[in-house]
């Protein structure tokens, strides 16, 4: 147990499970203030005695908007800043709890100007040895054991950071000279720039920039090309000896020198590609942000939650509009979902307004009283209002169309219309628990109270109601994408759960054993037809043999996703899921109010994705296929047991007559397999697809052809295991080939036991 | 006059000792047993050489440097010496390798780290 602990520890602190920063809700500023709560950030999940390096940032924000942090013990500022002031980017280093005790005072300065205010904050874990530049968002890695220029090149290309490969370092900016300067103690750096192809043609040789031409002949100033960074010493570049790249730093200074290939320096990698430090990639890198509004704005914020195994910046979003709910306008721009599915669409409202049917009746003071209120009703709630029909012949052609009322400052707001004689009362009811402040009105002198009744002096005129346009959010998503969305998102896991919760239904079939939540049968219920059966279940296997398909090819986007408001999503229940129609959609109505923020949360759900592996997670979902729990649950099993341990899988890829034939045989290992998938990628240019066999037994098999891979594999649809599991997948080649390696492979997609648990597969 | 001829000779001399510099060009991957480099970049359907000491089959083996599985396979006849096979990488999932070779026991041989390009 001991041991497992500090597997699972060790696994946790490598891949850095849980780090996250928590950003706070939006709010809005007071304009033109100095010192506004700007908290609510704060890291988390990272290893407390670690030094991480923080940034926070206000990309989007009205000139001259600012922020500061009170609090800076232990922290360090990066190069180029310093902790205290007034900043619209701040760049630090220190252990996650100096840095949270950090945002906690951060305060924002805000200006005269109305508009949006985002504040960003991210944070990674800044290993010794690697230097961040804040100008540019990039590391720099200093190597001190020296090499000549070419090895420095090669070496550098060869380096990885933070998910990004390295290129030796580039200089650009004056910015990018000094920070190399400032940080690495050596003197004559190589840095990626050369004049080999033709002397006196220096090209930068590697990075982003790689092929830009930066001068054109030789000497200090000579040939510099305009709008591109040289800073040579005097006399330099001078090819004296075959001199064709540079080294920055020369001889202690802070100038450029050429030296021949073979000189031994000390160089430096450079890792980022980009010049927005916003805008950057790396992998651990951990970020979050707020919109705020300057003053009262209006604001639409979607954050669409996906859950988790979905890459959501893969999916981009706009705002449709329409008069009628029939047309709609598609012409604004997509935007992509950022790293936590929030978007912000608040340029592409459309605030003009149209009729929304109906008439407004308004009412200013007067000298008549052409208008009567009953006394309360109470046991209907209500109050009965006649206006004179003089007030309205003539002025309204349709008298019932009154919808809505504005009557002095006594009510504003919608009335049932009841009655309409000509010559007498047009009359219409107020519902309301509230009574009228007669008393209190500042109209007081034109309401007379009566027997029963008030009388009011008061003149009408009516106008149309006028409501926005009928908006809606509409989802997009690239083909390719989407297919790799799909593909990994309804498995041999998702039917083997199907088929399970079917079987164990109960006598009467409406007992649920294994899915937790609504929203699975939603799923499962692929034919939407509003119930759950064998068809269902038979629809995803012939899905997964790709006889069928759960989806038209191509696959549309509004026959496969589901958007619910995450309100009503954590609301759909085993009783009442079948009652959520029309939420398979990639198009989301929505109404909003001048002035305000509007922030919608919405969840998003997959047709087929039964186990929610890719869906969003209700609250009080409890996973039936179990994963991370499991490694450690089947590895004490082992130990204490010694009888069960990883399933194996032996591949073999062997030429067999004018056959290409890759073997897949699996050893159980004492497991009660009951579903298991594997997928076989093919170079699709070098060979075609001819057939799967299979030796596996107690179950239903699958082979579908996607086109640069095979997914096959077999699940008991009983609930019960699968055995002698083993595949052959066959293939012609396309022209002659001498030997196989690397011309198939294989991946083990997902193995799951008898009881839903996933287990390990190690392919041999 | 003669004084400058001496000096203008002797530095010609000078010059003339001065060492060629004959910059290493790493040879053709082909050229090299690939087991030992350490880390090489593979082309898709690049060839590559390593030598063996005798006649028998071997296993090449793709292995996911990341999650330590094996991805591809492949049994061989292998000859005395030098040996070259293609390695297809165009639809490997994944691009950082262990390329191992093991002889018909399954015993490792040798091991060497490609990344896929």
């Amino acid at each position: 147990m001991k041991y497992i602990l500090i597997v699972l520890f060790s696994l946790t602190t490598l891949i850095g499970f849980g780090q996250s920063v928590t950003a706070p809700e939006p709010k809005s500023f007071t304009m033109n203030t100095a010192g506004q709560d700007g908290s609510g950030f704060s890291l988390s999940g990272f290893n407390s005695t670690a030094t991480l390096l923080c940034a926070i940032g206000l990309p989007t924000a009205p000139s001259g908007t600012t922020f500061y942090i009170s609090t800076t013990t232990g922290l360090t500022a990066a190069s180029g800043f310093t902790l205290s002031g007034n900043k619209t980017r701040l760049v630090f280093t220190g252990t996650m709890a100096n840095i949270n005790a950090a945002l906690a005072t951060l305060k924002v300065n805000t200006t005269a100007t109305n508009g949006n205010i985002q504040i960003s904050v991210s944070a990674t874990v800044n290993p010794s040895g690697y230097y961040y530049n804040p100008s540019n968002g990039h590391f720099y890695r200093p190597v001190s054991t020296g090499a000549t220029y070419s090895n420095a090149k090669l070496l550098s290309s060869q380096q990885t950071f933070k998910g990004q490969t390295g290129y030796l370092v580039t200089l650009t900016s004056a910015d990018e000279d000094a920070f190399i300067l400032a940080n690495v103690p050596q003197s004559n750096i190589w840095f990626a720039c050369t004049d080999e192809v033709t002397e006196g043609r220096w090209i930068i040789d590697a990075g982003p920039e790689a092929g830009t031409l930066i001068k054109t002949s030789n000497g200090q100033t000579a040939g510099n090309v305009q709008g591109q960074y040289n800073n040579w010493a005097p006399g330099e570049p001078n090819n004296a000896g075959n001199e064709d790249y540079p080294v920055t730093k020369w001889g202690g200074g802070t100038q450029w020198n050429d030296l021949p290939n073979s000189f031994v320096n000390p160089y430096v990698v450079e890792f980022g590609t980009w010049t927005n430090p916003d805008d950057q990639t790396f992998t651990e890198f951990v970020s979050n942000s707020v919109i705020h509004s300057n003053g009262n704005t209006l604001r639409a914020q979607f954050t669409f939650n996906f859950g988790s195994n979905i890459d959501e910046t893969k999916f981009k979003s706009k705002i449709i509009t329409s008069t009628d709910d029939i047309t709609y306008n598609t012409n604004n721009n997509l935007v992509a979902l950022n790293g936590i599915g929030r978007v912000d669409l608040t340029n592409q409202i459309d605030t003009s307004t149209i009729s929304g049917g109906g008439y407004k009746a308004l009412t200013t003071g007067g000298q008549v009283e052409w208008c009567v209120i009953y006394d309360y009703d109470v046991s209907n709630q209500r109050y009965r209002i006649g206006i004179d029909s003089r007030e309205v012949n003539g002025i309204l052609a349709t008298p019932s169309s009154i919808t809505s009322l504005q009557l002095f400052d006594l009510w504003n707001g919608p009335v049932t219309f009841n009655s309409y004689d000509p010559n007498g009362w047009t009359e219409v009811y107020v519902y309301t628990q509230t009574q009228f402040n007669f008393a209190g009105s500042s109209f007081a002198s034109k309401i007379r109270q009566g027997n029963g009744f008030y009388g009011i002096s008061a003149e009408f005129t009516f106008q149309q109601n006028m409501v926005n346009k009928y908006h809606k959010i509409s989802m997009d998503i690239q083909q390719s994408d989407l297919l790799t969305l799909l593909g990994s998102a309804i498995t041999v896991g998702d039917v083997y759960l199907a088929f399970k919760e079917f079987a164990d239904r109960g006598i009467l079939g409406d007992e649920s054993k294994y899915f937790s939540s609504g929203i699975q049968f939603h799923n499962a219920d692929v034919n939407e037809d509003g119930i759950f059966d064998e068809r269902d279940c038979y629809s995803l296997l012939t899905h997964l043999q790709g006889t069928t398909s759960l989806w038209t090819n191509p696959p549309q986007l509004g026959d496969i996703m589901k958007i619910v408001s995450s309100s009503a999503y954590d609301n759909i229940t085993k009783q009442n899921w079948n009652t959520y129609t029309g939420i398979t959609r990639y198009r989301y109505p929505f109404t909003f109010t001048n002035g305000i923020l509007n922030a919608y949360n919405l969840d998003v759900a997959w047709k087929g994705d039964v186990n929610l592996s890719h869906s969003s997670q209700p609250a009080g979902f409890v996973t039936s296929v179990n994963s991370i729990s499991d490694v450690s649950q089947i590895k004490s099993m082992s130990v204490s047991t010694n009888s069960i341990g990883d399933v194996e899988a032996d591949i073999l890829m062997e030429k067999i007559g004018d056959s290409v034939v890759a073997t897949i045989m699996i050893n159980p290992n004492g497991n009660q397999i009951g579903a298991t998938q594997f997928d076989v990628y093919f170079d699709n240019s070098i060979l075609s697809f001819s057939s799967t066999q299979f030796t596996t037994s107690g179950g239903a098999n699958f082979s579908r052809n996607n086109g640069s891979f095979i997914s096959l594999g077999s699940l008991n649809t009983s609930g019960g295991s699968i055995s002698n599991i083993g595949y052959k997948v066959i293939f012609k080649p396309k022209s002659t080939i001498t030997n196989l390696l690397g011309l198939i492979s294989v991946k083990s997609t997902e193995t799951l036991n008898t009881s839903l648990n996933k287990i390990n597969v190690k392919v041999l | 006059m003669k004084r400058i001829l001496l000096i203008s000779c002797f530095l010609l001399f000078l010059l003339s000792c001065r060492k060629e510099e004959i910059l290493p060009v790493p040879p053709p991957k082909q050229e090299v047993d690939i087991f030992t480099i350490s880390e090489s970049e593979v082309s898709d359907g690049e060839d590559i050489m390593f030598k063996l000491t005798s006649d028998s089959t071997y296993v090449l083996k793709l292995v996911d440097k990341v999650s330590g599985q094996v991805i591809s396979k492949e049994k061989i006849k292998g000859i005395i010496g030098v040996n070259k096979i293609k390695i297809y990488t165009k639809s490997l999932p994944a691009k950082y390798l262990y390329l191992v070779l093991e002889d018909g026991n399954k015993k490792e041989m040798n091991k060497t780290t490609i990344i896929a390009k």
